[in-house]
């Protein structure tokens, strides 16, 4: 009898919260694929107003198309509309971004994280006051001179200023991560034979990997997600895939267009998902304190 | 290998003074300590030879090149640090292989190299693990195998014992100066255990708030102690040390009466001999105290008195035995009493 109770109550918490987990992991999940599934249908299936069942069915879809899965949205948003030409601009972006941030964050960050002068602290600081600005303060300053200048809609200019918003976050991470190395490390380099970059470069770094790793994620989210200055600072043809979506969702009159924009939300999340799964063992060491010390 | 000498070398952080006018010249296979209390100065001397440190001022000489202005990689040295400082996502191998890679000694000797400085440190079955994965002597004779894999000018080892415990401190504290005699390269040790300091050293440097106290061998230390620093700092009990007056080579504090010693000093004094330099009777010429406790020590016993306001320490046989409180008499030769002055601590002669 009492084993039973004893039994019984892990088993009682278990089964909740496994029925926890699965209810959110539909929560979370199912819009998603909601979207991916609907993303090969036709516009009168996946957004019919009298019956949602037709979405699932697809009986317009099997009607148009003579199947009941079409890739027409794909087909529209990729080709005809130019949408590859938005992933390569993000590409493009997003590439750069990531690169120029992890450059200055590690060494702004390793030379903050090794001075002894007080000034670091308020260079940090300041760094963490233009973080907490919402973006769009900044684009508005800058859209004037970039006007006069005639930079504004290149993507050079979208990418410096990406960087200039998300470098703060950059410097801090990674200035968080270089403090967490002890010292000996770069002095024993140095007396081994380095010099004060080659100690950095073969010795830090080597330990900081997954601190990079995690920064450069984010720092490649940051640009990838971003709307605000991308849409501003871009002209047409430099568009990136965010403002993309936004502008074929703007176009609802052709019959078809709202597909492609399904369609293009599907193609812009599907590298974040192979992103994270390659990267997630480095990312939970990244996130996990102490990992990476000796 | 060669000499080191350090002339007037100071360090100062804005007002604070870590180093004041070290002087010293150490000669060429010399095994040097630098022993003293926690936060005398005693890295940051050792930091400023190895580059780590810029010197305020005074000069820094390895073999006949000054090198202050010198990086860290252009001095020629391997340092052994308190922490060990290993890179944590190499091997072992990789470890004590990194010296001598950057600095660029042909590919075909590494492996050689590298085996060679592994046998001697003893670490042959442990070259494909990373430092996580090994003991804190295991990780401490990797420090030593890194450090000893190429020849330098000179090592620097920081305290590279204090990690262990007392028995592997022991063995390793034998193998360091087994190495250091086979290498026969200039050592420069930092150490605040003084059986470290008696072990190893050829010479011993005392050092307290950033000053040189005494540099000498270790007995001389033992027996002539610079100044009162010192005589209080080394040996195990410490010197006794008793403020008194000196009078015509008559010493005299509370409980205590020393004659026959030397005449030409006189007004106050510290006079000190240790404590089994004492020997236990009934003579005039000497200590007349009550116990104040007794500690019994297995090899002998140890008697503390208060004399002359100080807490002393007297040894004595092992089958010694006294109640506290009862009175005891010990005599003192007066050419073991070491005298002091009272304001400056400093020794004075002792000729008669
Ligand atoms: N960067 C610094 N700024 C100011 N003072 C410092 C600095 N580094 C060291 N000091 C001071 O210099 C003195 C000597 O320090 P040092 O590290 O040389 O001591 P140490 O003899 O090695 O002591 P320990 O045995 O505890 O290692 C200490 O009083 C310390 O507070
Ligand atoms: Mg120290």
């Amino acid at each position: 009898m009492e084993q039973t109770t004893v039994n019984r109550r892990p088993l009682l918490l278990s089964t909740t919260s496994s029925l926890f987990l699965v209810l959110w992991l539909i929560v979370a999940a199912f819009p998603f694929l909601w979207t991916v599934w609907g993303s090969f249908k036709v516009e009168a299936d996946f957004f019919s107003r009298e019956n949602w069942q037709l979405a699932i069915t697809g009986l317009n879809t099997i009607g148009q198309t003579g199947s009941a899965f079409t890739g027409d949205g794909y087909q529209g948003a990729w080709i005809e509309r130019d949408f590859w030409k938005a992933a390569w601009n993000t590409v493009i972006v997003t590439v750069s971004v990531t690169a120029i941030s992890l450059v200055l964050g590690t060494l702004g960050g390793y030379a903050l994280a090794r001075s002894a002068r007080r000034y670091t602290l308020w260079i940090l600081i300041t760094a963490l006051v233009f973080r907490a600005m919402p973006h769009i303060t900044l684009v508005s300053g800058y859209m004037l001179p970039f006007f006069e200048w005639n930079v504004w809609g290149a993507l050079p200019t979208a990418i410096i200023v990406l960087v200039a918003i998300n470098q703060p976050f950059a410097l801090w991470m990674l200035h968080s991560f270089f403090l967490s190395i002890p010292k000996d490390l770069d002095e024993s380099a140095m007396v081994d034979g380095c010099t004060r970059f080659q100690a950095f470069r073969q010795v830090v770094i080597p330990v900081m990997w997954p601190g990079v790793i995690t920064t450069g994620l984010f720092s490649f989210l940051l640009a990838y997600n971003d709307f605000a200055v991308t849409a501003m600072l871009l002209n047409q043809d430099n568009q990136t895939m965010v403002p993309k979506i936004a502008s074929f969702l703007g176009t609802v009159q052709t019959e078809g267009a709202v597909m492609y924009a399904v369609a293009a939300v599907v193609s812009a999340t599907v590298p974040l998902f192979m992103l994270v799964m390659f990267f997630q063992r480095q990312i939970v060491s990244g996130l996990t304190a102490g990992a990476v010390k000796g | 290998m060669a000499e080191i000498r350090l002339n007037n070398v100071c360090k100062r952080w804005g007002k604070v003074s870590g180093v004041d006018n070290f002087d010293l010249h150490i000669k060429d296979e010399e095994f040097l300590v630098l022993l003293g209390p926690s936060g005398c100065g005693k890295s940051t001397t050792m930091r400023m030879i190895a580059g780590l440190e810029d010197v305020s001022s005074g000069e820094i000489w390895l073999g006949d090149r000054m090198v202050n202005k010198l990086e860290p990689k252009d001095r020629d040295v391997s340092m052994v640090f308190q922490s060990y400082g290993l890179y944590p996502n190499m091997t072992v191998y990789e470890n004590i292989r990194f010296p001598i890679k950057v600095r660029k000694v042909p590919k075909e000797l590494h492996h050689e190299q590298v085996m060679k400085a592994a046998e001697m440190v003893d670490l042959v079955d442990f070259l494909h693990r990373k430092p996580a994965e090994l003991s804190g002597g295991q990780r401490q004779r990797v420090a030593l195998g890194r450090a000893i894999v190429r020849k330098p000018t000179v090592f620097l080892m920081d305290e590279p014992l204090s990690n262990l415990d007392a028995k592997l401190r022991v063995s390793t504290r034998a193998e360091i100066k087994n190495l250091q005699f086979r290498l026969k390269t200039t050592t420069i040790y930092v150490t605040h255990d003084q059986i470290e300091a008696m072990t190893l050293a050829d010479r011993v440097v005392v050092m307290n708030l950033g000053r040189i106290q005494q540099i000498a061998t270790p007995t001389e230390i033992y027996d002539n102690p610079a100044n009162t620093f010192v005589a209080g700092f080394i040996g195990n009990p410490a010197m006794n040390l008793i403020k008194g007056t000196i009078e015509s080579g008559v010493f005299s504090a509370e409980n205590i009466r020393i004659e026959g010693l030397p005449s030409q000093h006189s007004g106050p004094i510290t006079l000190g001999f240790r404590a089994e330099d004492a020997e236990l009777k009934e003579v005039q010429n000497a200590i007349n105290a009550p116990v104040y406790a007794m500690e019994l020590l297995g090899d002998s016993s140890m008697i503390a008195l208060m004399v002359g306001g100080e807490l002393i320490n007297i040894k004595a046989p092992k089958d010694f035995r006294a109640e506290i409180g009862s009175q005891v008499s010990i005599g003192i030769n007066p050419s073991h009493c070491h005298l002091f002055d009272a304001e400056s601590g400093d020794r004075l002669s002792q000729d008669i």
